[in-house]
């Protein structure tokens, strides 16, 4: 005779069973799992190749995938959300993580989830209202980070900001920042921090230092993982198509209005007009809408777009740069690069520099 | 005892708690403490994890800590674990441990 409490079935201990699997060799896996996220109303997700899985008898109860230090693609079966299942995957998310040298989090989620995940100790950071939330599992790196801006500070009536891949910084840029110096008392530039670039975070970060030094109303931030990161805008690393979802644009440019800006008290966001990069252009394009247009909290942020600089009725651009630098074209490079960055890349031994010189 | 990595300790499950230790950028000490329980055990929680931090002598660090209704034993035990772990203690002190 059972002392159970009617309705609960306290005599099923069957054990929940973690692992981890990749499903690009595992279709298998890959399609149980695209089942399970249909059911929590999910796609699978194209960047996401690990995932924690939960099985119970065999069957797949729960998933996470993460990418590095994103986790997205949580799910748990219908019905059984009452169940410990979903904070047993959240410790096992957590741990394995950190055992692969990831600690601080980031989590996409819908925002009807948010509250379960308030339960893995994840933090909401932006949202779109009933679209998609980003949240993070450290609870003071934000404030921190904005706490450091803050100090930078500048009085003014009309306060720009803009950001910078400057992969590498070209004549472009410069004139990109130039003029938008010249439109606003004090300019906050900020420097793409993610290593997914040719050159490095540390160079491009000197050239634009040295490229920008003799403009005076301009500070020069580090970029941070709250600023155009795998983070914020997975899909500007990637570039893999022509179209990216404007939800995780939104998602990069609410943080940008709803934490970035206010630290500064930033009220115009400049952008070079885009011909090659159709990533970029649809960052730019969407620009408006969620800076100024879409409901926030924040107060609006207007979009200032700069024709680009041509040279020889052509667009100057890093990506012609870094071509001009595979054929090692040093003559084409120096009338769109300023001196600094024409210096630094002489330096950068190339395959195509060595067959020049080598001669073979 | 300085933080030099990051280090976690605990689970999220019911009855237990997660830690969170990472290095301090500011030489500060910083303590975010979250916990279901928060209103009835709030400010008893908050004084065994300080107590906890004071008795290693820990002076610059960010404490994470997620509660899930622990004890105070688990408590001080999972700030502990995260601690050393933090620290890279290899050599431990029970006497300031117990």
């Amino acid at each position: 005779m059972s002392d159970d409490p009617p309705g609960v079935d306290l005599a099923d201990h069957s054990e929940l069973d973690f692992s981890t699997v990749d499903v690009t060799v595992s279709p298998d896996v890959e399609a149980e799992i695209t089942r399970l996220l249909q059911e929590n109303g999910l796609e699978l997700d194209e960047q996401i190749n690990t995932f924690v899985v939960c099985r119970k008898d065999g069957h797949l109860v729960g998933c996470a995938g993460f990418d590095r230090d994103v986790i997205k693609d949580v799910a748990v079966t219908p019905g059984l959300h009452g169940a410990a299942i979903s904070l047993r995957l959240g410790s096992e998310v957590t741990k394995l993580a950190a055992a692969r040298g990831y600690h601080d989090l980031f989590l996409y989620c819908r925002p009807d989830n948010a509250q379960r995940f308030r339960g893995w100790a994840f933090y909401p950071l932006v949202e779109i209202p009933d679209v998609i939330a980003l949240m993070e599992n450290n609870p003071v790196a934000l404030a921190k980070y904005l706490e450091k801006l803050s100090r930078e500070r500048h009085p003014g009536k009309a306060i720009g900001g803009v950001v910078l891949n400057a992969n590498p910084f070209t004549l472009g840029h410069r004139f990109l920042v130039e003029n938008a110096a010249k439109g606003c008392d004090w300019l906050h530039v900020f420097v793409v921090r993610e290593e997914a670039a040719q050159f490095s975070y540390a160079d491009r970060f000197r050239l634009v230092t040295e490229g920008l030094a003799d403009i005076r109303n301009v500070t020069i931030h580090q970029g941070s993982k709250y600023i155009i990161s795998r983070a914020t805008f997975p899909g500007y690393f990637l570039k893999t198509r022509a179209t990216i979802e404007s939800s995780f644009t939104g998602i990069d440019l609410l943080m940008f209005r709803e934490h970035i800006a206010p630290a500064l008290g930033i009220n115009r966001r400049y952008v070079g007009t885009e011909p090659f990069d159709a990533t970029t252009n649809c960052y730019n394009a969407s620009m408006k809408h969620w800076l100024a247009d879409a409901p926030s909290t924040a107060a609006p942020i207007e979009t200032v777009v700069i024709e680009r600089l041509a040279v020889d009725g052509s667009p100057v651009s890093a990506s012609k740069v870094r071509a001009l630098l595979s054929a090692w074209d040093l003559r084409a490079i120096e009338r769109l690069v300023p001196s600094t960055t024409l210096a630094f890349l002489e330096g950068q031994a190339t395959p195509a520099r060595d067959r020049k010189q080598g001669g073979w | 005892m300085d933080i030099v990595r990051n280090a976690i300790a605990g689970t999220l499950e019911s009855g237990d708690v997660l830690v969170k230790v990472s290095p301090s950028e500011d030489g500060t000490l910083t303590v975010h403490i979250e916990s279901e329980v928060i209103k009835q055990f709030g400010r008893q929680i908050r004084s065994t994890v300080m107590e906890t931090i004071k008795a290693l002598s820990i002076g610059a660090a960010t404490v994470v800590v997620s509660d899930k209704g622990a004890l105070d034993c688990v408590i001080k035990a999972r700030v502990q674990a995260g601690l050393l772990r933090g620290a890279g203690a290899t050599d431990l002190n029970w006497k300031v441990l117990g």
